[in-house]
């Protein structure tokens, strides 16, 4: 992990961030602390000077003030360890006592700078005028404030370089274990940007923030690779339902022009043959673009408020005579005035499906009904019929797209025609159901009711989702 | 019939003209929609067929620019298989019919025509439609033949009724879906053929001659002998 590296992650920029502010706060705090400290002392040093004097001036008036030059040298003889000054000058500038050059009075705090051992030094001093006239100045040096100030730089100084070092040690650890963390999160997004679909983020368990987005990502992968899956699967479909009907054409045609000889009515039966049979792919293309067309087309696009008991027996009506012809017969029980709100064209192309299969697989004789009733939360429509049914295994698999019953195998048809009745029951918000009708077939869609028919579910329907329904 | 076909593919334009010339109609082809749009507008043409897709002015603009100036010739949309939003925007526009690609070319045959001699009632009044001897009131929904009555389920009736009013042209399975039952696809059921043959039981038996005639690979029509 490079160094560089560690600049450009955001939770070490972060300790980095935080460390500057500890920083400039200790900072703040330290110039107040120096500035309160520093006046405190400057007092204090100037109420010691104050104190000097008063004791002088005392001593002065008990024993006299010839004796002030006697004092003066005694408290200075006293603090001599100290850088003390002391000057004492008569009012007519004449220097009395004292360890300093006389000098021009001046009354006050005032800065004072003196030689000491070689030295230049300030010292902070005041002049003080006494009754008699007489001049006293009194400087000493400023060691505590000076010791003072020291301290306080140090313990902030320190302080500072602690919190600092922390911080950034900090900001060290745990970015370094953020990025290892987010780091294995991104080569697993590059493999699986590579084409390993398998592929998971790895979860640590502790169901922090960084597990829970995995968590949801690797969620989400799931589902994008049901959905590949089922894409594939549905490719893999049209592609082999294609082939047959694709390879019985080329054969037929292939025939014909090997067949030089061949009469005009023989060659026109072999057109015939063929022209039928591009039919029959066309009608599955038929069938797949229908069921795009209605995933595609917008949600409620043409939806109305249908009278569902009028649409169910018109078209019974219109399948009755075609029924009887194959000796079966058709029947509704439909409940009246039950409403629904739907687009007209889909929900006949359901109904019609469903009879188009009933009719063709319940066999001569079969009996077919078509009902529809409304509970309170749902509507339900169901065709049923005594055929010979379809087998519990298969039930589910009969959704499929081009999935054909062994037993109808021979038969014509595009194999989407439950597929298409799955899409829009879906796109309708209902539910599609085949069940066991002892003896027979029972599928029943259910629509469930308050307005839930006009708003499907918001969760997005995909092609290769509903065709794959299984 | 005089015909403007606008279509920008060749191949299908050729099949079009080929195809519509063997049935004995006059064909002129527009290759692109500005072209066709002027032609539709200044010539005299019975059937438009009009391709939905055309390089500059597509067709669907044609055809509405068109009714906007008051052409009111009858106008066939083609159309890539497609759903039932495009049908309705096609009619929207004013066309008149509208078939989708790829089409059995006798369903072309049978919608171009039935365009052509579209008010070719054979209404005596404008309630009372009759073919030969067979007479349909629309207002008191009731069919004789002969002076007999006949009784007629709704559905049978309104087969009848677009039969008579397409009397002497051949219907196709896919008009009789649209028109009669107002489906916009094709049920695997053979519900025309069973409606057709009990029509037929009800109107033809017991008399004669035969006004309903199944054309093998077309479709039907119903016209009057001779």
């Amino acid at each position: 992990m490079s160094r560089v590296r560690h600049f450009r992650n955001s939770s070490f920029q972060l300790a980095l961030l935080y460390a500057g502010l500890f920083a400039t706060s200790i900072l703040v705090l330290f110039a107040l602390t120096y500035r309160t400290a520093a006046d405190y002392a400057a007092q204090d040093e100037a109420d010691e000077i104050d104190v000097e004097f008063v004791a002088i001036q005392d001593e002065a008036r008990l024993a006299g003030d010839e004796r002030l030059v006697q004092i003066i040298a005694n408290h200075l003889r006293q603090r001599s360890s100290e850088h003390a000054a002391y000057l004492l000058e008569d009012a007519g500038g004449q220097r009395l006592a004292g360890n300093i050059a006389a000098r021009a009075p001046q009354l006050g705090p005032q800065t004072l700078r003196v030689p000491v051992d070689g030295q230049w030094r300030e010292l902070r001093a005041h002049g003080y005028r006494l009754e008699n006239g007489d001049y006293v100045l009194i400087g000493q040096d400023p060691r505590a404030l000076r010791d003072m100030k020291h301290l306080i730089a140090r313990a902030f100084g320190v302080n500072a370089a602690v919190t600092l070092l922390l911080a950034v040690l900090g900001g060290v650890i745990i970015s370094s274990r953020a990025l290892r963390r987010v780091e294995a999160l991104g080569r697993t997004t590059q493999a699986i940007v590579a084409g390993d679909l398998s592929r998971r983020l790895p979860l640590r368990g502790t169901d922090d923030e960084i597990d829970r987005l995995s968590a949801n990502v690797n969620a989400m992968l799931d589902r994008i690779e049901d959905l590949m899956r089922s894409v594939r699967q549905v490719s893999n479909d049209v592609a082999h339902d294609l082939r047959t009907p694709l390879t019985r054409l080329r054969q037929r045609l292939e025939q014909a022009r090997r067949r030089g000889d061949a009469s005009p009515r023989e060659l026109r039966e072999v057109l015939e043959g063929a022209i039928a049979q591009v039919d029959c792919i066309l009608e599955t293309f038929g069938a797949l673009l229908r069921i795009a067309q209605i995933e595609a087309g917008g949600r409620g696009a043409a939806r109305t408020a249908l009278d569902i008991s009028a649409l169910l027996t018109g078209v019974v009506e219109d399948f009755a005579p075609a029924a009887a012809d194959r000796g079966q017969l058709l029947l509704a029980e439909v409940a009246s005035g039950l409403q629904l709100t739907g687009d007209r064209e889909q929900l006949t192309q359901m109904l019609v499906n469903l009879l188009d299969n009933a009719i063709r697989h319940a066999g001569t004789g079969a009996r077919i009904t078509v009902s529809a009733c409304a509970g309170t939360a749902a509507l339900e429509i169901a065709v049923a019929d005594d055929g010979p049914g379809i087998p519990a295994p298969e039930r589910d698999n009969v959704l499929r797209p081009f999935y054909r019953l062994e037993s109808s195998r021979t038969t014509e048809g595009s194999g989407l025609g439950l597929s298409l009745v799955a899409v829009i029951a879906k796109q309708h918000g209902a539910t599609l159901a085949l069940a066991d009708n002892g003896p027979g077939l029972r599928v029943t869609i259910r629509f469930v009711k308050s307005g839930a028919a006009a708003r499907p579910s918001d969760a997005p329907v995909t092609v290769s989702d509903v065709l794959a329904q299984r | 019939m005089r015909i403007l076909v606008i279509e920008d593919d060749a191949e299908t334009a050729a099949y079009l003209q080929g195809g519509l010339e063997e049935d004995g109609h006059v064909v002129t082809l527009a290759v692109d929609g500005r072209n066709g749009l002027m032609l539709a507008a200044t010539g005299d043409f019975d059937v438009l067929v009009v391709d939905r897709m055309l390089p500059g002015l597509d067709g669907l603009a044609v055809v509405r620019t068109l009714r906007a100036s008051s052409v009111g010739t009858p106008a066939l949309f083609l159309t890539t298989m497609s759903g039932i939003d495009d049908r309705v925007t096609g009619l929207d526009a004013g066309a008149d019919d509208y078939l989708v690609k790829p089409f059995a070319f006798s369903e072309l045959a049978a919608r171009v025509k039935a365009l052509g001699r579209r008010p070719r009632a054979t209404a005596v009044t404008a309630t009372l439609l009759r073919v030969a001897d067979l007479e349909l009131d629309l207002i008191k929904r009731t069919v004789r033949r002969a002076g007999q009555p006949i009784a007629l389920q709704p559905r049978e009736f309104r087969l009848l009724e677009y039969l008579m009013r397409h009397a002497g042209q051949v219907v196709t399975r896919t008009m009789l879906l649209e028109n009669v039952w107002d489906y916009h696809f094709d049920p695997r059921t053979n519900i025309v053929e069973s409606h057709l043959s009990r029509l037929r039981t009800k109107v033809e038996k017991g008399f004669t001659p035969e006004l309903i005639h199944t054309v093998r690979g077309a479709g039907y029509c119903l016209r009057e002998p001779g």
